[in-house]
C-alpha cells in the first residue's frame, strides 16, 4: 500500500478528464502548538501566508 | 445537536475602536461569502452527502465556521464599543447601521444588505455541492485579503490572517473529500452501470 | 483575570490543534500517527479544562455547577481582553 492508502484506505486514484483533483496531504511534522494557533494551521505544508500585492492566494 | 462552549477559537482582540473598519468586517458577518453563509451552506449539505468522510467534513467545518462567525462578531463588537452616536454619524456606514441596529450585531454585508439564503446552494448532487464549497472557501479567502489590505490594526490583522489560513485548510479538506467521492462514485458505477 | 486569560489561551492553543487534527482525520481516518497525536492532545485538553472549570467556572451548560448557577457568569467570550 502507498502512503495515501495507509492513511485513507484507498488503493489508487483513477484520474479522469473533466474532474478536479486535489493532492492528498500526508501528516509529517506539526508546528509547535502556540505557533499553530498564531498561523492558523498545525500543518507546515498547508501554511500559505498572504503576501499583499502578489496575485493570487 | 450543538453545544455552546464559552470561549473563542482564537483570542480575537483589537488595538483600538474603529467603527468604519468594523463596517467592512460585516462582509464576513453577513455577506455572500461570510462565515455565516459558510456555516449554513456546509451544515445544510450534510444530510445528503453519501460518504462518511464527507458527512464528517461538512459537519466539522460547518461547525468551525460558526466559531469563526463568533470571532468576526467579536471584532465588530470590540471595534464599535463605546463610540458615541455623534461620531458614528460622521462615518457613513456605521451611522446607517446605528439608525437601525444601535451597536447590535445584525447579519448584513459591508453595504448593509441583509443576509439571505440565496447566497448559498445545496443542490443535492455531492460533486456539485463540494465544488460550491471549494469556491466558497476561495471567495472567503479573497475577501479576507481585501480586508487585510485595508487594515492598520495589528491585532485585527492577526485575527484575519488566522481566519484566512483556515479557508486554505478547509479548501484542502473539501478537495480530499471530492477525491474520496469520485472513488465512491467509480466503485458504485462498476457495480451497476446505468447510462443516461 | 490575568491568570484566567493565560489559562484560556492555553486551552485555545491545545484545542486548536485538536480541531485541525479532527479535520485531517475526517479524510485520513486510518492515519495512525495523526490519530495518536489527536488522542494525546484530547487528554491534555481535558486536563486543562478540568482545572479551568474548577478555578473559573463552567465552559458548557453540560457541567455541574456550584450554587448559584454559574453558566450566567460574566465574562462571555467577546467580553475578554486576551492580550492583557
Amino acid at each position: 500500500m502507498d502512503k495515501r492508502a495507509q492513511s485513507t484506505g484507498i488503493e489508487f486514484l483513477n484520474m479522469r478528464l473533466a474532474r478536479a483533483y486535489i493532492p492528498f496531504q500526508f501528516y509529517t511534522d506539526a508546528f509547535p502548538l502556540e505557533e499553530a494557533l498564531q498561523k492558523g494551521t498545525l500543518f507546515p505544508e498547508l501554511y500559505r501566508p498572504y503576501v499583499a500585492g502578489v496575485c493570487c492566494g | 445537536m450543538w453545544i455552546y462552549k464559552k470561549m473563542l477559537e482564537y483570542p480575537a482582540d483589537v488595538e483600538r475602536v474603529d467603527p468604519l473598519y468594523a463596517s467592512y468586517l460585516f462582509a464576513q458577518f453577513g455577506g455572500p461569502d461570510s462565515e455565516l453563509s459558510a456555516g449554513l451552506r456546509y451544515l445544510s449539505q450534510a444530510w445528503t452527502m453519501p460518504i462518511p468522510e464527507g458527512k464528517a467534513t461538512l459537519i466539522s467545518i460547518g461547525t468551525e465556521e460558526l466559531a469563526h462567525w463568533e470571532i468576526i462578531g467579536t471584532l465588530i463588537y470590540k471595534l464599535t464599543k463605546g463610540v458615541p452616536a455623534t461620531e458614528l454619524a460622521k462615518l457613513g456606514a456605521p451611522g446607517a447601521h446605528y439608525v437601525q441596529h444601535d451597536r447590535a450585531l445584525y447579519p448584513h454585508d459591508a453595504s448593509g444588505v441583509p443576509w439571505t439564503a440565496a447566497y448559498i446552494q445545496s443542490i443535492g448532487d455531492p460533486v456539485a455541492d463540494l465544488h460550491e464549497d471549494m469556491a466558497a472557501e476561495e471567495k472567503a479567502r479573497a475577501t479576507y485579503e481585501h480586508l487585510i489590505d485595508m487594515a492598520r490594526d495589528a491585532k485585527v490583522i492577526a485575527t484575519l490572517s488566522f481566519l484566512r489560513e483556515r479557508e486554505i485548510v478547509h479548501f484542502q479538506r473539501f478537495g480530499e473529500t471530492l477525491d474520496l467521492l469520485y472513488e465512491y462514485i467509480d466503485k458504485s458505477a462498476q457495480k451497476e452501470p446505468v447510462e443516461k | 483575570m490575568q491568570n484566567r486569560v493565560r489559562m484560556l489561551r492555553k486551552i485555545q492553543m491545545v484545542q486548536f490543534a485538536v480541531i485541525d487534527l479532527n479535520l485531517y482525520l475526517n479524510t485520513h481516518p486510518r492515519d495512525r500517527r495523526a490519530l495518536d497525536e489527536h488522542n494525546r492532545l484530547v487528554a491534555e485538553l481535558d486536563k486543562l479544562e478540568e482545572e479551568y472549570v474548577q478555578k473559573y467556572g463552567i465552559l458548557t451548560a453540560f457541567s455541574s455547577s456550584p450554587a448559584p448557577w454559574q453558566w450566567i457568569d460574566d465574562p462571555w467570550p467577546w467580553e475578554i481582553n486576551y492580550s492583557r
